[in-house]
């Protein structure tokens, strides 16, 4: 086995107290942080069993963008207001479990709708990336939708607005 | 066991706040970016845990979030000053080995040299010690593209290096 020469680069955490003043006005940002109650965004969690092809699949394919992967059973996405909170069940700590043992697992009927601009070149997009399509591009009411599965065979709802869609209007 | 209690944070703080803080600082060398990037990191654990997705507040896992907002701290650097200057890029690597002993100092200075990548993907390999293929995680990136940036990241810390040694 060769040493790499840059292994002298390697640096141990030694803990360093940074100055008073900011460790008080960080601490009292934290116990101040408004509850999950205020806060606007809509939030969704999907179980999956590959949490890196899952990220790729939704920030690749589906606009999502990476807020934070903190461990290897979790991330956070976004797509505009939406937030997204992909999680491997029964993983370290294995929050998600229930007390009698069931582990959550990805998959079933109810699922995101997410609106897109041009479906069937989503449809496409998708295609080429070889992803699973329960369904392909159908009318449905006010709406064209198209669902899918991501790597975990989680539905995902596409859907593009055509006439008669209704909106709620802003108030 | 996890928590997703924000609470539990606060009830570790104290504890924390030095390991976190002293592992940003002598990483990217500046007080006012490693407070930056302190508060940034402890605001993202606040908000995983009220998403109930933090799986065990502890100080290794808020190291790895510190982590994560390091490399996007110099990711942005990198978008930034990638407009200004394209340059930089010579890139003759002469396969000269490098000294038996290397000056400690000396090289944690010529890193703060080098671009936003490079200096991300040495300090997760080297600093902290990471595998190849989690670098390539950190860094959103193949391992063959994290290994060639590697390479490239390794020539021109020498180079900085070496115009160091020689001034």
């Amino acid at each position: 086995m060769t040493t790499d020469p840059l292994d002298a680069l390697h640096l141990p955490l030694v803990p360093i107290e940074p100055r008073p003043e900011f460790a008080d006005a960080l601490l009292r940002r934290i116990e101040a942080r408004p509850g999950p109650l205020d806060r606007q965004a809509a939030t969704i969690r999907y179980f999956v069993a590959d949490l890196d092809a899952s990220v790729e699949f939704y920030c690749r394919l589906l606009d999502f963008e990476e807020e934070l992967r903190p461990s290897p059973v979790f991330a956070m996405l976004y797509r505009g207001d939406l937030r997204l909170l992909l999680s491997v069940p029964g993983g370290p700590g294995a929050v998600h479990t229930l007390p009698d043992g069931t582990v959550p697992q990805p998959g079933g009927w109810n699922r995101m709708t997410l609106q897109v601009a041009d479906l069937a070149s989503t449809a496409d997009s998708l295609r080429r990336h070889r992803v699973v399509f329960r369904h392909d591009v159908q009318a449905g009411v006010g709406v064209r939708t198209l669902l899918v599965e991501d790597p975990s065979g989680n539905p995902v709802e596409l859907i593009e607005p055509t006439a008669g869609y209704h909106e709620r209007s802003n108030r | 066991m996890g928590t997703s209690d924000p609470g539990a944070l606060v009830a570790v703080y104290r504890r924390a706040l030095p390991q976190v803080y002293g592992y940003l600082l002598p990483r990217c060398g500046s007080v006012v970016i490693a407070e930056d990037l302190t508060a940034e990191a402890f605001m993202a654990a606040v908000a995983a845990m009220q998403q109930g997705a933090a799986p065990e507040v502890d100080v290794p896992w808020l190291i790895g979030v510190a982590r994560h907002k390091l490399v996007d701290h110099w990711r942005r650097q990198e978008r930034d000053e990638r407009s200004r200057a394209l340059a930089r890029q010579d890139e003759q690597e002469l396969e000269d080995p490098w000294e038996e002993t290397l000056d400690r100092v000396a090289l944690h200075a010529a890193l703060a040299e080098l671009n936003g990548f490079q200096r991300a993907a040495l300090t997760l390999r080297y600093l902290d010690g990471l595998r190849v293929a989690e670098v390539a995680e950190h860094l959103g990136r193949s391992v063959r593209a994290t290994e060639t940036l590697l390479v490239r990241a390794k020539a021109a810390l020498r180079r900085a290096y070496r115009r160091s040694h020689d001034d």
